[in-house]
């Protein structure tokens, strides 16, 4: 299973849980199926512009981000990009 | 009767709570990490209601049952899915005439809800509304931030494609702007696309409506048909964005007039609320116990009113009440976030 880790914001509004156990073949997977997917993606099922997920460490980035293949332990990080000065 | 002040911030939201309006308890702030656009205590069954937005997860709708201890999230709450536009903001709830609840958003649109807030259907009509090729967003996007029921009649204001009235409950929906100036249009009078920044209409008198728009201070006498232009005798400026009505006297209206269009602050640097007692042919300057010197804003959400008093809250953090008619005013609390919204409920 892939473990889904959430920001503050985000695990509140998912009952106060920040960590999730999924099994999902892809980051996409994992992230529709959260409680909180309907803050993650807008009506139209595009990932939101301003949120970064990392998958092991590593910042995805592009088109084929909710694409992204996850082993059995990947760690998938949500993370609000950081904007602003 | 005590109140309770929901005050919306760009930093969660807080209850201002008071038994007698002179002392006041501050709790929050709630709802973290979400700006409340507006915040509303159903008068129905005591139920809190929030627009809440945030830079990353979107604009959805909080409800709290239990005064603000727990909050549930909209589970619907969007527009269609095929389509090109997406709701940027959640902007204003309103209380419906019988069990439903009103939202207004960005981009120009309304929803409606049956269960209590926990889904949200969009209104069509407005949605799809013959003139909406002709509205544009103001510079706080394009929101439906005024919604009211009197008399049989709905009314939603949005910025900046002016005032409709709908007579069927939302199924069609009449422009109703005539009078109304858009002077930032090649025709400064045009059927819609007027900047509309708050709209109220008179509860014990439906047929008086007011608004403070971008370009003026009106007041209808005729649910909306025809409008007069009210600024001057005694305001310092036209431009503003809260409006505040007397429950009673149909005559009286505050406001809080801002600089220009281009300087959003208090004009003259002079934090005042300014009344009129006659239907808006004059204003007095109310100002006791208000800063001489301040260049704040109030933005359009930010004044409220009811039987006892009048109540502000400033970009700069500060809660404002005065006794009905406002000669007074007292600092409820400071160094709030900066305000987004103030309503009054009875507690």
């Amino acid at each position: 299973v892939a473990v889904v880790l959430l920001p503050a914001v985000l695990a509140v509004e998912a009952g106060g849980r920040k960590r999730f156990e999924l099994d999902a073949a892809t980051v996409g997977e994992a992230l529709r199926q959260l409680p909180v997917r309907n803050l993650l993606f807008d009506e139209a099922g595009e990932l939101r512009r301003l949120i970064n997920v990392f998958v092991d460490g590593v910042d995805v980035r592009g088109g084929r981000l909710l694409e992204e293949p996850l082993r059995a332990e990947s760690e998938v990080r949500v993370v609000g990009a950081v904007a602003g000065g | 009767m005590g109140v309770v002040l929901p005050v919306g911030t760009r930093k969660g939201l807080f209850l201002l709570s008071s038994a007698d309006r002179s002392s006041w308890d501050v709790e929050g702030p709630l709802l973290q990490g979400w700006a409340v656009y507006h915040a509303i205590v159903d008068p129905r069954d005591g139920t809190l209601h929030a627009a809440t937005n945030n830079p990353f997860y979107g604009a959805t709708v909080h409800r709290s049952s239990d005064q603000g201890e727990t909050w549930e999230r909209a589970e619907e709450l969007g527009l269609p899915e095929d389509g090109e536009l997406k709701l940027n903001a959640t902007w204003h709830i309103e209380p419906g005439r019988d069990s439903e609840l009103w939202l207004g958003g960005d981009p120009g649109v309304l929803f409606r809800s049956d269960d209590g807030g926990r889904t949200w259907q969009l209104n069509e009509e407005l949605f799809a509304h013959p003139t909406r090729e002709r509205w544009q967003p103001g510079a706080g996007g394009m929101c439906t931030h005024s919604i009211q029921l009197a008399d049989g009649a709905l009314y939603v204001a949005i910025s900046a494609a002016g005032a409709f009235r709908s007579e069927d409950d939302g199924r069609s929906w009449t422009p109703i702007n005539q009078d109304v100036a858009a002077e930032f249009m090649p025709d400064p009078y045009p059927e819609v696309g007027q900047c509309v920044h708050k709209l109220l209409v008179h509860p014990q008198h439906p047929e008086r409506i007011w608004q403070q728009n971008h370009c003026g201070v009106y007041r209808s006498d005729n649910r909306g048909d025809t409008w007069e232009r009210l600024d001057g005798n005694g305001l310092p400026t036209s431009f503003g964005f809260p409006l505040a009505l007397d429950p009673e006297d149909p005559d009286v209206a505050y406001v809080i007039p801002e600089q220009s269009q281009e300087h959003h602050y208090t004009a003259d640097g002079r934090l005042g609320v300014y009344r009129t007692s006659d239907g808006g042919a004059s204003w007095e300057l109310t100002a006791g116990g208000l800063p001489d010197r301040a260049w704040v804003a109030v933005l359009r959400e930010g004044l409220a009113f009811d039987g006892d008093g009048i109540y502000f809250g400033t970009q700069s953090g500060s809660v404002w009440t005065a006794p009905r008619g406002g000669a007074k005013w007292t600092e409820a609390v400071r160094d709030l976030p900066p305000i987004l919204s103030v309503e009054a409920a009875a507690a």
